[in-house]
C-alpha cells in the first residue's frame, strides 16, 4: 500500500468549489462514510478535504428492503434505497457532531420534488457548520430519484430554483444512467451549480439463476466500486470538457493512481466510496500521498495538474 | 422510524482496530468446513463471544470488501496471553473458497471486534444454545465462558455462571458437524440432528428444543442459523416465557455501520417497526424484538 510521505514536497492542494475552500481535494462519498460518528475510531478526518455525510430526505425513509447490497466482480451493487431518519432528525442529532469535525461539511440531499430540494436547501442554508450542498439528483434505487438527473431542463430548472433559496455553494451529483452526460453537466451549470460531481451508481442487475431471483430485495440496483472506473473516467472527462465549474470525479478510486487518473480528467476534486468500506482511510492516505503525484508531473499546485490529459 | 433513541448506535466500532493479520495454521474440521487461526494479539485480547471479525485477502479487488465471521475461540500464548482469533468458516462463497488455499505466514486484513455480542442473562442455571450449520461457531467461545472455562474482554469480563450448558446442533448430515471435540471441552451436553439421519435425532433441531422445554428448566437460549429456525426458536421461547437471544447474519459490506446493508426489521417500543443495523446494534438481538413477519 501507499506510505505517507515523510517529506512531502511544497504542493498546494487547496481546491475552490465556489465559495467554498478545500485543505485539500480528497473527499469521502455520500452513503459510504455514513455519519461520519461510525468512522470516529479508525478515521483522522482532519487530513479530509471534506465529509459528505449519508443523503438526508425531507421526511425519514425506511429504505429498501435487504438485501441491500452483494457483491460482484471487482464491484458492488447496492438500493439501500436512502434509508435514513429525516432532515429534521439531522439537523438535531447528526450535524451537531458532524460540524464539530475539523474538515470540509458538505451535506447531501435528496427530495421528490423541487418544493422538497428547495425546503430541505432553505434549511441547511443557515445550519451552523454546514460548507455546501451536494444534489443527489442521482439516487437509481428510490422512485423519483433521478427526475432530475436525466432531463436537461428539469435540472436546470431545479438548480435555479434551489440557487434561489440557498447561499451555500451547491454541487449537483450526476448519473452515468444518460446518454450525453456532458449536457446534463451544462445544464446544472446554466442552472447555477458551483460544481457537478460524477458519477453516481450505474444501474445493474445481479442475478442468482439457481433460484432465478435478482440478488437484491430491490430488484434493480447500482453498481459502484474499481469495476466502474472507467466509465466514471470517461464521464468525468466529458463533463470537464462541457463546463468551466469544477469537476467532482467519483467511481471506483481505490489507490492514488486512481484519484490522479481522475484528475488529469478533469476533476478538480474527488470522493472516495465504495473503497471505505473496505479501508477507511484510503481516503487520507491518498490526501498524504497527493503532493509527490503531482510534483512528478513537475507541478507546484494540483489545480495544475487538473484536465492535463491530452486525448488524440 | 428513529435508528435509535439517541444519534448513535449502540455498538459503534470505536474500539476497534484494522490488522494484517499473519495466519497461523488452518485445519478442516468437517466437510467444507475449516478453522483458520490468526494472529493478532490486540483483537484476541479485545474481542468476546457473539462479535464477529471482518476477513479480507488483502490487495485483492475480487473479492473486493470484508466479510463478516463470528469469533470461534481465542488462544493464549506461551505467557497466557491472548495472542490468536480462531475463526470458523464454511465454503460457500467467494472468499471462503480461496482462503483454504491461503497458508501459514500469509496475510488476511482483519477489523474487529465488531457488534455487541452476547450478554447473558445474570440468573441463567441451564443455557441452552439452538445452532443450524455453520450457526454453532459463536457458541464455543460462550460455553467455554459460561461454564468458567476461559474469560474474554479487556479488562475480562464478569460473567455469571451456569450450572448446564446444552448445544442443540443441527447439520444436513453427520458429515457437517463440526467441532464438537471443541463443544465437549468448553462442557457442553451435546444433543445433535441431522436432516437424514445419519447421526443424532433424525428431524429438526428445534425438536431437540422443544423436548428440552418440556422437560428441563431452561433459563436462557440463543439461537444463530437460518432465519427459519431462529424465527421458530423464537416462538418456542416466547410461548415458554424463556429469554431468548438471536445472533443474525445479513450481508454486509463494511461491519463499521457505514452502509446501511446489513439491516432487519426490528420492533420499536412505540409500536412499528424499523430496519436498524446488524452490524452495530446486533448481530445479537432479543428475539422478541426481531419482526419476523415483515
Amino acid at each position: 500500500m501507499m506510505e505517507t510521505t515523510t517529506d512531502p514536497p511544497a504542493v498546494d492542494l487547496t481546491v475552490s468549489i465556489g465559495s467554498l475552500s478545500l485543505a485539500n481535494p480528497v473527499l469521502v462519498a455520500s452513503g459510504t462514510f455514513g455519519y461520519a460518528r461510525e468512522l470516529a475510531g479508525l478515521v483522522d478526518f482532519s487530513l479530509l478535504g471534506g465529509i459528505l455525510p449519508k443523503t438526508i430526505t425531507r421526511e425519514p425513509r425506511k429504505g429498501n428492503p435487504p438485501p441491500r447490497t452483494a457483491e460482484t466482480t471487482a464491484g458492488l451493487l447496492n438500493a439501500i434505497g436512502l434509508d435514513n431518519d429525516g432532515l429534521e432528525h439531522f439537523l438535531t442529532h447528526r450535524l451537531p457532531y458532524l460540524a464539530s469535525l475539523p474538515t470540509s461539511l458538505i451535506v447531501s440531499i435528496a427530495g421528490r420534488s423541487i418544493e422538497e430540494f428547495t425546503e430541505m436547501a432553505g434549511e441547511l442554508d443557515g445550519a451552523a457548520g454546514v460548507d455546501a450542498l451536494e444534489l443527489n439528483i442521482s439516487c437509481p434505487n428510490v422512485s423519483g430519484g433521478v427526475d432530475y438527473g436525466v432531463s436537461p431542463a428539469r435540472c436546470e430548472e431545479l438548480l435555479r430554483q434551489v440557487r434561489s433559496r440557498c447561499h451555500l455553494p451547491l454541487i449537483a451529483k450526476l448519473t452515468p444512467n444518460v446518454t450525453r452526460v456532458d449536457e446534463m453537466a451544462r445544464a446544472a451549470e446554466a442552472g447555477g451549480a458551483d460544481a457537478v460531481s460524477l458519477i453516481n451508481t450505474v444501474s445493474a442487475l445481479g442475478v442468482d439463476w439457481r433460484r432465478c431471483r435478482s440478488l437484491l430485495g430491490n430488484g434493480l440496483g447500482g453498481l459502484s466500486g474499481p469495476s466502474i472506473k472507467p466509465i466514471a473516467l470517461r464521464c468525468v472527462w466529458q463533463a470537464a470538457q462541457a463546463v468551466s465549474i469544477p469537476v467532482i470525479g467519483i467511481g471506483g478510486i481505490s489507490s492514488l493512481d486512481d484519484a490522479m487518473e481522475f484528475a488529469v480528467c478533469g476533476a478538480s476534486a474527488i470522493q472516495v466510496g465504495t473503497a471505505n468500506y473496505y479501508d477507511p482511510t484510503l481516503a487520507q492516505r491518498i490526501a498524504a500521498s497527493l503532493p509527490a503525484a503531482v510534483a512528478e508531473l513537475g507541478a507546484h499546485k494540483w489545480m495544475d495538474v487538473v484536465g492535463k490529459l491530452q486525448m488524440p | 422510524m428513529r435508528k435509535s433513541g439517541s444519534e448513535d448506535a449502540p455498538f459503534l466500532p470505536d474500539h476497534a482496530g484494522f490488522w494484517q493479520a499473519e495466519i497461523v495454521e488452518q485445519c478442516r474440521l468437517a466437510r467444507d468446513t475449516y478453522r483458520i487461526r490468526l494472529h493478532a494479539p490486540e483483537l484476541a485480547a479485545l474481542i468476546t463471544p457473539g462479535q464477529f471479525v471482518m476477513l479480507r485477502c488483502p490487495e485483492l479487488r475480487d473479492p473486493l470488501l470484508g466479510r463478516p465471521f463470528a469469533l470461534y475461540d481465542t488462544i493464549d500464548d506461551r505467557d497466557g496471553r491472548p495472542a490468536h482469533v480462531d475463526i470458523v468458516y464454511l465454503l460457500k462463497g467467494k472468499l471462503t473458497h480461496l482462503l483454504p488455499k491461503r497458508s501459514a505466514g500469509q496475510e488476511l486484513e482483519v477489523w474487529g471486534p465488531l457488534g455487541n455480542g452476547f450478554v447473558p442473562p445474570s440468573r441463567a442455571q441451564h443455557a441452552v444454545f439452538v445452532a443450524g450449520g455453520i450457526g454453532q461457531t459463536p457458541f464455543v467461545a460462550l460455553a467455554k465462558e459460561l461454564t468458567g472455562r476461559r474469560r474474554y474482554g479487556r479488562p475480562p469480563r464478569v460473567v455469571s455462571q451456569a450450572t448446564k450448558v446444552t448445544l442443540c446442533y443441527g447439520a444436513r448430515s453427520a458429515e457437517w458437524l463440526a467441532g464438537l471435540p471443541d463443544f465437549e471441552a468448553a462442557g457442553c451436553d451435546i444433543r445433535i440432528a441431522t436432516d437424514d439421519g445419519s447421526r443424532g435425532h433424525h428431524g429438526w433441531v428445534t425438536d431437540l428444543l422443544a423436548e428440552l422445554l418440556e422437560t428441563a428448566d431452561v433459563d436462557w437460549v440463543a439461537t444463530c442459523g437460518p432465519e427459519v429456525m431462529m424465527a421458530t426458536v423464537a416462538r418456542m421461547t416466547a410461548q415458554r416465557k424463556v429469554g431468548c437471544h438471536v445472533s443474525l447474519e445479513t450481508p454486509m459490506a463494511c461491519g463499521i455501520g457505514a452502509c446501511f446493508s446489513c439491516v432487519v426489521p426490528v420492533k420499536e417500543e412505540e409500536g412499528g417497526w424499523d430496519y436498524k443495523r446488524t452490524c452495530v446494534e446486533g448481530p445479537v438481538f432479543p428475539a422478541e424484538q426481531i419482526a419476523w413477519e415483515v
